[in-house]
């Protein structure tokens, strides 16, 4: 089991405060992507708050904008207009150091396809986001989550030699190694069967209600959405329903 | 029509893309092409031109008498005495040099028989100064009939007169003297160089051949026209095959990296491969699919290459000829020629090695199974699968190599030598996977604690992309090899000369007449100037050496006389480990012995007790060799006579070069101002020896400056391929550097970590290029020079240097890495995990 203060980086930066509460927070968000000749629009206007210590499911057929959603709450792309927030600060004023500083201190991923580099160790995969931001005791955190998902014989393989299922909890075990404020998953059950998808589920929900993260999840599958305290439905980038349980 | 249509989308489409790259493995063909193309347009240029502007004056001869040493003029009157209807024309032939303009050939012909240049004088020209000067060389120096010429003639300026301009083709510049005139100019009185003869085209030709043989005396030899042309050839091929070996190295390179760019090709394209196997395509089908691919880059990078290579002969072929004149013979460059003949087989070339470097990656191609779309890694497993495959065949590659480096010359060329050499490069790509996963293996540790993360995640890429790391490490390999090879051998070189020039040249001061020397040229020394210098105080005593371009069973060798109790006294002369030099230098004077250079003996077969039957002046004299010395100068060889045994057969012979060697104590300032003074009205050079040895290392570093821009072009073809492979190593892990921007890298991390992919592919190519490079530089010295070029080269490999080169090549591997790490950095993450 990990500690919530474990292998934490700098308790401040940038004026985001590890103490507040996490928050994610959307404002009237739209995106448009240059098409062929005419511009494509993925999101319409989209407005929410992703609650801390909670998971948020983002539901909707393919191409309805859930992705594009993602990608915008990671701070790995820009809104075309309004804003994302995180902490109250907008993602879009932020350099390209500051918001590498923000995924490595604040933001987690889980891929769909695992998105495991296949030439580093289980371990190594866990532990390189600590790496990359040069924290200390890198080794023993990256182990810690490892013994969280289950998988700590497995340190030393190669992901190639693992199963779907080990492979996502590997996953997630890397992207909650650096204890993020935000976890974004995207359909981290589609590529698995129901026994290694129910794992996953378990170790998400485990994220949100255990160590505080707030959790934004793009899924179509109704076992992951039953997680979810809050259920947002997409439909052509706009905001169908909400509902919470 | 379907697979040209499949050749646009699935090949030409994606290449038009990636211009870039594209425009990397086009220029890599070009240059290697370019190389190729320019060295054998200038060679030709340079040594294609021997035939004698003679020719162009007089027409062309049935057969041409000569013999070493010249003949008497009296033979001329005996076969005009023959009863055939044919004409016998004397001829001298030199070198004149005209102060500030250059040296060009001076015929002296009988103006009276020929109807060119014309037998009737300008009236008041002396018949004796009357010269005649062909059109373009009087079009150069503007001179018009009855103008005044000085030319430089042996060691004497002598004026004379331009009795007439001569039609001649362009670019043929001589002059021409009656040859009574040029007897006495070049004081040969009753010598000949040469005889023509006309035969009239009614008589038999075999007939009238024989009867000259018949009365000739045995020394005299009878050449068809052409026959010096065609030695002069012969002579050259060993250094004109060497360039040639040299020009191919680029090419070599570039075959590397059209095999990578088709290798990457065939892996990004798997996927595409399986579904149209899946829809019907046929193995051929994708097979020719990329072998056109291939052939279009070495098609197009050739047509380019071609151009360039015409573009750079222009510029090379005067570095040629200049070490053909110091080294071979005097030859004038010819116009550079640019024919079909020459553009085919540039062309032929490139596609030749674009067919080659691509036929296994086309073959990989061909077996994908039409259900399976592998993945790279998978590919990539395979690959580490195989690295032990590969060492073995290393192994065996190195093993015929060895057996190659032990083969007998071919006709005067070391192919055992260069076979080894292209096994050895074969051994070494075969090896590099196994040298990547090794040093990957060794700098893991080391890497990641230097460099952090950045470290760890570049030596694990490397290692994954094993097939594509180990071929851009075998380019940059063979070119270092190359460039490591031959910096040896001409360090090596090099050295060994500087050893031999302070055993050879022992004397404090030598004299020769003034103009500029050429191989083959033995300009002539006045007789009275050795007791001028023997007189003057401070001198103890004087060598005299008469040297002379010399045929020895066809082949053009120089024949030297000396003072050898002189030289046994005062010189270093190195003999062969074995022999005693003191005892054969001593056993020459007065006798029919000789020694002979290294090459000379290796030329020939000869060893110390051999018999040589020397054709001297008329007679064939048995001559004994008693020792084999090491010799640099000439690769043809020389054969040195006790000056008391020439004379004894040449009385006529004049000497070419003093050695003046001083009294302990001597100054050699005040000597050498002293001898200048005596010798005033002779126009010849005193030089301290310091100053032959600098002429003689400036001779050397010219003649190898080619080599060295050869090298340069394929460091940069190698360095273009880095380049063109880091990129697509790049754009291949673009789903991985995208991650890491996800998982918390920065930018300059990303860009880091390309570049330490640079420095360790660097280092690889380093590496495996130095260990190469020493095995090649043993080859190039011990095998492809011994047979080549017939002398012993001793192994000095210049570290400085080396190192020097070493790093800078690295770090150009580093900068070629820095537009990849650019792109590296610059990858929108969102983007490219989603397009996966």
């Amino acid at each position: 089991m990990f500690s919530s203060g474990e292998a934490r980086c700098a308790p401040r930066y940038n004026g985001y405060s590890l103490t507040t509460s996490p928050r994610l927070e959307l404002r009237r968000v739209s995106k448009t992507y240059p098409g062929n000749g005419q511009p494509l629009q993925v999101l319409h206007e989209i407005s929410l708050e992703v609650p801390a210590g909670a998971v948020t499911a983002l539901l909707g057929r393919s191409g309805c904008g859930k992705t594009t959603l993602l990608n915008l709450a990671g701070a790995m792309d820009f809104p075309s207009s309004g804003e994302v927030l995180i902490d109250g600060r907008a993602t879009s004023s932020l350099n390209d150091a500051d918001l590498t500083l923000l995924r490595r201190r604040r933001i987690g991923f889980v891929f769909q396809f695992f998105q495991l580099l296949p030439t580093l160790t289980v371990l190594e995969n866990v532990e390189l986001p600590l790496l990359l931001a040069a924290a200390r005791g890198a080794r023993e955190a990256a182990l810690d989550r490892l013994r969280w998902v289950g998988l700590e014989e497995k340190a030393a393989v190669l992901p190639y030699q693992l199963s779907g299922g080990q492979m996502q909890r590997v996953a997630i075990a890397r992207a909650l190694v650096h204890s993020p404020d935000i976890l974004i998953a995207d359909e981290p059950t589609g590529n698995l069967d129901t026994a290694s998808g129910d794992q996953v589920l378990a170790l998400i929900r485990q994220a949100a209600a255990r160590f505080g993260a707030a959790v934004l999840m793009a899924t179509h599958s109704a076992e992951a959405a039953a997680i979810a305290a809050l259920r947002v439905r997409l439909r052509d980038g706009r905001i169908e329903s909400l509902e919470r349980s | 029509m379907t697979s040209a249509r499949l050749l646009g989308s699935l090949i030409l489409r994606p290449l038009r893309r990636d211009r870039l790259r594209s425009g990397l493995t086009l220029l890599s063909v070009a240059l290697g092409v370019a190389v190729v193309v320019a060295i054998d347009l200038a060679g030709e240029a340079a040594t294609g031109s021997f035939r004698s502007s003679l020719r162009t004056l007089v027409g062309s001869t049935d057969l041409e008498i000569t013999a070493n040493g010249g003949m008497d003029e009296t033979w001329i009157a005996r076969l005009a005495a023959l009863p055939f209807n044919a004409r016998f024309a004397p001829v001298l032939e030199t070198q004149a040099e005209i102060p500030g303009a250059g040296a060009f050939p001076l015929y002296g012909v009988d103006t009276l028989a020929g109807a060119r240049p014309p037998a009737a004088l300008p009236a008041g020209i002396d018949p004796d100064r009357a010269l005649f000067v062909s059109q373009p060389l009087a079009a150069r120096l503007s001179l018009h009939p009855s103008a005044s010429l000085t030319l430089l003639l042996n060691d004497r300026p002598q004026t004379f007169q331009v009795a007439a301009v001569l039609p001649a083709e362009a670019e043929a510049e001589y002059l021409v003297l009656d040859v009574a005139a040029a007897q006495k100019a070049l004081n040969a009185y009753g010598k000949l160089d040469r005889i023509d003869v006309y035969v009239s085209p009614r008589e038999d030709f075999a007939r009238v051949e024989q009867a000259i043989r018949g009365l000739l005396p045995p020394g005299y030899l009878i050449e068809r026209p052409g026959a010096r042309s065609q030695e002069n050839q012969r002579m050259l091929r060993a250094f004109r095959w060497n360039l040639r070996v040299l020009s191919y190295i680029s090419l070599v390179v570039g075959a590397f990296l059209i095999y990578n760019t088709i290798a990457v090709s065939v892996v990004r394209r798997r996927a595409e491969i399986g579904i149209l196997r899946a829809l019907g395509a046929t193995r051929a089908g994708v097979f020719w699919l990329f072998l056109g691919e291939a052939l279009m880059f070495g098609l197009l990078g050739s047509l380019a290459g071609v151009a360039l290579g015409r573009f750079l002969a222009s510029s090379i072929v005067g570095l040629i000829a200049s070490t053909v004149n110091s080294l071979y013979a005097s030859s004038r460059p010819a116009p550079i020629s640019l024919g079909p003949a020459e553009i085919l087989a540039g062309v032929v070339a490139g596609a030749l090695v674009a067919f080659l470097s691509a036929f296994a990656p086309a073959l990989e191609a061909m077996r994908v199974p039409p259900t399976e779309a592998m993945s790279r890694g998978a590919h990539e497993h395979h690959a580490r699968l195989h690295w032990r495959r590969g060492l073995l065949w290393a192994a065996l590659l190195a093993a015929l190599a060895l057996a190659a480096s032990r083969a007998r010359p071919v006709a005067g060329n070391p192919l055992g030598g260069y076979t080894a050499a292209l096994l050895a490069i074969g051994a070494a790509a075969l090896a590099a996977p196994a040298l990547v996963l090794l040093v990957n293996r060794l700098t893991r540790a080391a890497a990641r604690r230097l460099f952090g993360p950045e470290g760890l995640l570049a030596g694990r890429s490397l290692a994954a992309s094993l097939s594509r790391t180990s071929v851009v490490a075998a380019a940059l390999a063979t070119a270092v090899a190359m460039m490591a090879s031959v910096g040896i051998m001409v360090g090596s070189f090099r050295e060994t000369v500087l050893v031999w020039l302070d055993t050879q040249l022992r004397a404090d001061l030598y004299l020769r007449p003034a103009g500029r020397t050429t191989a083959g040229q033995f300009p002539a020394l006045s007789a009275e100037l050795q007791p001028v210098v023997a007189a003057v105080p401070g001198v103890e005593a004087v060598d005299v050496f008469h040297g002379l371009e010399f045929l020895y069973q066809g082949d053009r060798v120089a024949l030297g006389g000396g003072i050898l109790e002189i030289v046994r006294r005062y010189g270093r002369l190195r003999f062969l480990p074995g022999e005693d030099r003191d005892a054969i230098l001593r056993s020459l004077p007065g006798q029919d012995r000789c020694i002979v250079s290294e090459p000379f003996a290796n030329r020939h077969g000869v060893r110390p007790g051999a018999r040589l039957a020397l054709p001297l002046g008329g007679r064939v004299v048995p001559v004994t060799v008693a020792g084999v010395y090491y010799e640099y100068s000439s690769s043809q060889g020389y054969i040195v006579l006790d000056r008391s045994t020439l004379l004894k057969y040449l009385p006529r012979q004049p000497p070419t070069n003093l050695a003046v060697y001083l009294r302990p104590g001597a100054d050699r300032r005040s000597v050498r101002r002293e001898i200048e003074r005596r010798v005033a009205g002779y126009r010849v050079v005193v030089a301290p020896n310091q100053a032959l040895r600098q002429n003689a290392m400036a001779i050397f570093d010219r003649t190898f400056a080619i080599t060295w821009a050869l090298e340069g072009v394929a460091i940069i073809v190698a360095m273009l391929g880095a380049a063109n492979s880091l990129l697509a190593l790049v754009l291949d892990r673009r789903r991985e550097l995208a991650l890491l921007r996800y998982l918390g890298a920065s930018a300059p991390q990303v860009r880091r970590m390309v570049l330490l992919e640079a420095g360790f592919v660097g280092l690889l190519g380093n590496t495996l290029g130095l260990a190469l490079g020493a095995v090649l530089s043993l080859l190039l010295i011990f095998v492809v020079n011994k047979q080549s070029f017939g002398w012993t080269i001793q192994f000095h490999p210049p570290v400085g240097l080396l190192s020097a080169a070493l790093l800078l090549v690295w770090g150009a591997t580093v900068l070629a890495g820095l537009y990849p790490a650019r792109v590296a950095a610059r990858l929108n993450p969102s983007e490219v995990i989603h397009e996966e």
